[in-house]
């Protein structure tokens, strides 16, 4: 590149009025000038911009072909699928619970026929435990916990248990046994001491209301 | 959680063939040792008049789990034993001609545990022979129990058969008496059983859960 004659120069850095150019100068002067509007006015456009711009101009006509066909084609070609193990296996797990967990109103559990489902309910203040022994788990001790998860008092459990009688007691505080008070029935234990059972009738989940 | 109450509980649900078979084997452990021959003759006594078992197995259970002293708790299984001679004479009355099915047999122990007398029990099995007594005495004994006359309360549910009413539906005969008798205004024990008589078979079917 030739250096800029320092006349031009100064009269472009407005230090020199223009009319005082040489002939040969004034003109190269003007064509500097009407260049740097040119410049000003148009939007400047990157070389990147104008590449992109050429893409998007192509895949925007490669869209307007027949989709159908595209389509027939895309199927028949082979595809490679990239899948991250930590992604694949949440995945397998989303599907497990989609498919395992029971949906509907009632997804609780399901008692057969010949079973039906128990409440137990007891009110006792200030107990730090309450289970439920009896002859539907051969009067074992921690197979049937009752919860007090707010703390009023009042102790539940809900069990699937066979269809028909049985006699239970509550366990409280691992120690003291205690009919259930609302049971409604009951039956003396036949120990001799005047003790009673409680007794529980499970309807089959045919009758269950 | 109520799922795996659910399995844990099935877990204890053997067949009965089984239970009869490996009741005595369930005990060591669970019965103090004083106890053990005793109730082990016991129970081969049943085995071999074809009583029941599992009812004293699950007697001498309770028993162990609740502390119960040595002699008192063979005194309990002792009695159990007698109820179900009781009972399956009962039956046999009942119904001649057929060997007494031990469901029947532990059914009619627990209503006589519960307090029936020999002739309201009879008076049941014979209306329904070929039907599991059980619900139908429990009803009997549900009324018994909120003092209405055994006789009238045996009428009732007889008729209630008669109507068609079966199974637990019994129980709901019972119920509807005992809410006649505590309805506001008071009725006698004749009034709720005879209110009930003329709703038969509609009792009303206990409220649905939420």
């Amino acid at each position: 590149m030739s250096p800029v004659d320092p006349r031009l120069q100064e009269a472009l850095d407005g230090e020199r009025d223009p009319g005082d150019l040489p002939a040969d100068l004034r003109e190269a002067y003007t064509r500097f000038i009407a260049a740097a509007k040119l410049l000003t006015a148009t939007p400047r456009i990157s070389v990147a911009s104008r590449v992109m711009a050429e893409v998007r101009q192509e895949a925007a006509a490669a869209h307007r072909g027949n989709v159908a066909r595209r389509l027939v084609r895309w199927l028949g070609q082979p595809v490679t699928v990239r899948l991250r193990p930590v992604w694949t296996l949440a995945l397998a797990a989303g599907l497990a619970a989609v498919l395992l967990v029971p949906w509907g109103p009632n997804s609780g559990p399901t008692p057969g026929v010949a079973q039906g489902i128990a409440n137990f309910v007891g009110h006792f203040p200030g107990a730090r435990s309450v289970e439920v022994v009896g002859s539907f788990n051969d009067w074992s001790r921690g197979m049937l916990h009752l919860s007090d998860n707010d703390g009023d008092g009042i102790w539940h459990a809900e069990a699937v248990l066979p269809a028909g009688p049985h006699e239970y007691m509550f366990v409280v505080d691992g120690e003291r046994w205690v009919p259930d008070p609302l049971a409604g029935r009951y039956v003396d234990d036949g120990f001799g001491a005047g003790q009673q059972n409680s007794l529980l009738i499970v309807r089959p989940v045919s009758a269950q209301p | 959680m109520i799922l795996r109450l659910a399995l844990t509980l099935a877990l204890f649900q053997s067949p009965p063939h089984l239970t009869a078979q490996n009741g005595v084997t369930r005990l060591p452990g669970r019965v103090p040792a004083a106890a053990l021959p005793a109730i082990d003759s016991i129970i081969a006594a049943a085995a071999a008049e074809s009583l029941p078992t599992e009812p004293l197995v699950q007697k001498a259970l309770e028993g162990g789990a609740k502390n119960i002293p040595a002699d008192r708790l063979v005194n309990g299984v002792r009695k159990g034993l007698l109820q179900l001679r009781q009972a399956r004479a009962i039956v046999s009355h009942a119904v001649p001609g057929q060997t007494p099915p031990e469901g029947h047999v532990a059914a009619v122990a627990a209503a006589l545990a519960r307090g029936l007398s020999g002739p309201i029990v009879e008076r049941l099995i014979t209306a329904a022979p070929d039907e599991s007594p059980g619900p139908a005495l429990h009803a009997a004994a549900d009324l018994v129990a909120h003092r209405f006359d055994p006789d009238s309360a045996a009428d009732l549910l007889v008729e209630a058969h008669n109507k068609g009413l079966r199974g637990v539906r019994l129980l709901d005969v019972a119920t509807a008496a005992d809410h006649e008798l505590q309805r506001p205004g008071g009725r006698s024990p004749s009034e709720a059983l005879a209110h009930v008589r003329a709703m038969l078979p509609n009792v009303p079917a206990p409220a649905r859960r939420p």
